[in-house]
């Protein structure tokens, strides 16, 4: 019988393939952060160099000089702290409801919130039922509501309330707790795991949306940080193929490099802190494959 | 797909959940199954008043999202325009024969197809193989690095994605970054965003630098439930790491790979709007192979105002789209009894 070491050339391949992927994935953000702290010359002069020739913070002071990173801060942080409470809240209170075997059209319910992931009309009557009938257009609502409830989430909720041994429930029903009070004093606290994988979920989904201010948004102080992203690469398709406008300032390569990278600067900080908790949900969610 | 991957595999442990529980409701109060015990609609209503009023906002929030515009359909057959709105004169299919005798209906069937099929075959083969990987390595420290830097790409939005690829990798300049390895093999620089077949490709592959990381956690979840008894005994009897792999590990992942399969079928006629749009933009050089159904009616609606022939091909993909999951669900089971969706 033979025995295989550490060391062996299978192992030094994996390691090899491994480092080659991890290297692909993180290229592009390294390479990017380099050009954002670059001067605009060197990058003119050279391309995009892993090394940069010339420092410089001019392009992060030009973003934060312009007031509408503010805003579109203020905006993504409002649309994500609001959407992520107000879905949290709902996906609970509706899987809190389809979890107790009392209920007796639980499983009704269960079919309405999943027929439209069959079977939906489409992006033109949606479009016009947000804009003609709720007149979301030009308004946070807009980016916050239509993501507002996803069935997977209430049925994964549902599945964790679930586990909850009935006892429990029934004791605190004994003491004289109404549901609700059940449901927030004694099933509440027991579901922080579970609370906050979705949240977290739900959240980064809400950090990184842009369709629906591409679809609603018009009036500039209401862009989200990734519509903004957006609209510059826009701008600058416009300048190329039409060229530059007088008095338009034409946005520079590390400007651009800048922008990006303090839209998604927030996610890399919090991202070793809450890696493990994506993971654990995406286990969750996949434990029986 | 996303949803469609993992809302199977908790379907599964629902059942065998909803199993054991159905067994335990009968040997403890064999009366709650009885049908007397059923209520009429009121008498739930007032008992269970107080579960409804908490599914009732989310049950609303759907009702205006996803049921208010299905009747919305019926723009489909309308010649619409914002002063009838739904009362638009009829006009028959004309919609749909607009579409499907304009060379738009192939053409962006067929990019949606290809694109959709390559994102499943490459990530499901990729992410396998990152998972049984990962599984193989034993260093704690390096499996942890190597996890977290490959699913770091996951994090980002669609247009942080489209920014690298194109301003940066892809860029037409000298400078952009694949122009510089071609230069270094003395190839001339390509001017990117005038060479269409080249951006499929491109799309398909910041899709798996994207995704990869997050699937082959999915699969890695699985491995990790495998019984070790069995790769003990493979040990026992002098079996090699890679005969391990090839048959024992490969083998047990089959299932739920198959499985996963099938059932990503149901939305292979949904375009991946946000992430292709934000790539491909209004570039009409690149569109003969990028433009998939749901650019196509973004760009309709945006710059025709075509409310009608767009609705119209909404109602193609969803009946379809309802065909293949459908179908695919039933071969699902058929393949494996547990592992339908419903």
């Amino acid at each position: 019988m033979r025995t295989k070491k550490h060391g062996s050339i299978g192992d030094i391949l994996m390691h090899l393939g491994m480092i080659f992927l991890s290297f692909i994935c993180l290229y592009p953000f390294v390479l990017s952060f380099m050009v954002s702290i670059s001067t605009e010359e060197s990058i003119v002069r050279n391309g995009f160099k892993m090394m940069p020739e010339g420092f410089s913070l001019t392009a992060y002071r030009t973003v934060f000089a312009d007031g509408s990173i503010y805003t579109g801060y203020m905006i993504t942080i409002l649309v994500t702290l609001i959407g992520t409470l107000l879905s949290l809240l709902l996906t609970a209170m509706a899987a809190y409801g389809m979890a107790n075997e009392k209920v007796q059209y639980r499983n009704a319910f269960a079919l309405y919130l999943y027929i439209p992931s069959v079977f939906s009309a489409g992006l033109v009557p949606w479009y016009l039922v947000c804009t003609q009938v709720l007149h979301l257009q030009n308004t946070l609502w807009a980016m916050i509501l239509p993501s507002l409830v996803s069935p997977f989430n209430v049925f994964l909720m549902r599945n964790y309330f679930k586990t909850i041994p009935s006892s429990l429930l029934e004791a605190a029903e004994i003491d004289g707790c109404g549901v609700m009070k059940t449901a927030f004093v004694v099933v509440l606290p027991l579901s922080k795991p579970i609370i906050a994988t979705i949240s977290l979920f739900v959240g980064l989904g809400y950090w990184n949306n842009w369709a629906n201010a591409l679809y609603f948004i018009d009036e500039r102080q209401l862009y989200p940080l990734q519509y903004m992203l957006y609209r510059i690469e826009s701008l600058m398709r416009f300048i190329r193929e039409n060229g530059a406008m007088a008095n338009m300032e034409v946005p520079t390569q590390t400007f651009q490099m800048a922008t990006l990278f303090v839209t998604i600067g927030p996610i890399l900080l919090l991202y070793p802190f809450v890696q493990k908790y994506f993971v654990k949900g995406i286990m969750v969610g996949a434990v029986k494959g | 797909m996303f949803f469609i991957k993992i809302a199977k595999t908790f379907t599964v442990t629902e059942r065998k959940r909803k199993g054991e529980r159905q067994n335990m409701d009968r040997k403890q109060r064999p009366a709650a199954v009885s049908k007397k015990n059923k209520r009429t609609f009121f008498q739930e209503m007032r008992k269970n008043w107080a579960y409804y009023t908490m599914m009732l906002p989310a049950g609303l929030v759907v009702f205006l999202f996803a049921y208010l515009p299905m009747p919305g359909l019926i723009i489909a057959f309308q010649d619409f325009n914002f002063v009838d709105r739904f009362k638009s004169p009829f006009v028959g299919l004309n919609n749909f024969k607009f579409f499907f005798t304009s060379s738009y209906a192939v053409q962006t069937t067929v990019n949606t197809l290809v694109i959709n099929f390559n994102y499943l075959i490459w990530t499901t083969f990729l992410a396998v193989a990152v998972a049984i990987i990962l599984n193989e390595i034993k260093g704690r420290v390096s499996k942890k690095i190597y996890q977290n830097a490959i699913f770091i790409p996951y994090f980002i939005s669609s247009v942080v994605v489209g920014r690298l690829v194109r301003t940066m990798l892809f860029a037409d300049a000298q400078g952009g970054v694949i122009n510089q390895l071609l230069g270094l093999f003395g190839a001339e620089p390509v001017k990117w965003s005038t060479v269409p077949v080249a951006w499929p490709f491109i799309i398909v592959g910041a899709h798996l630098w994207q995704l990869t990381g997050y699937t082959s956690i999915v699969y890695l979840a699985s491995i990790a439930g495998f019984d070790r008894e069995m790769y003990e005994a493979a040990s026992l009897d002098g079996a090699s790491r890679w005969q391990k792999i090839r048959y024992i590990t490969v083998p047990l992942l089959m299932p739920s790979i198959i499985v996963m399969m099938l059932l990503s079928i149901g939305g292979m006629l949904r375009g991946d709007f946000a992430n292709i749009y934000a790539i491909i933009e209004d570039n009409g050089m690149l569109f003969k192979y990028t433009d998939v159904i749901d650019t196509y009616v973004f760009r309709a609606i945006k710059g025709a105002a075509e409310f009608g022939t767009t609705t119209a091909i909404g109602l193609y993909q969803s009946v379809v789209g309802f065909i293949l999951v459908m179908g695919s669900n039933w071969l699902a089971k058929k393949y494996d009894k547990d592992s339908g969706l419903f």
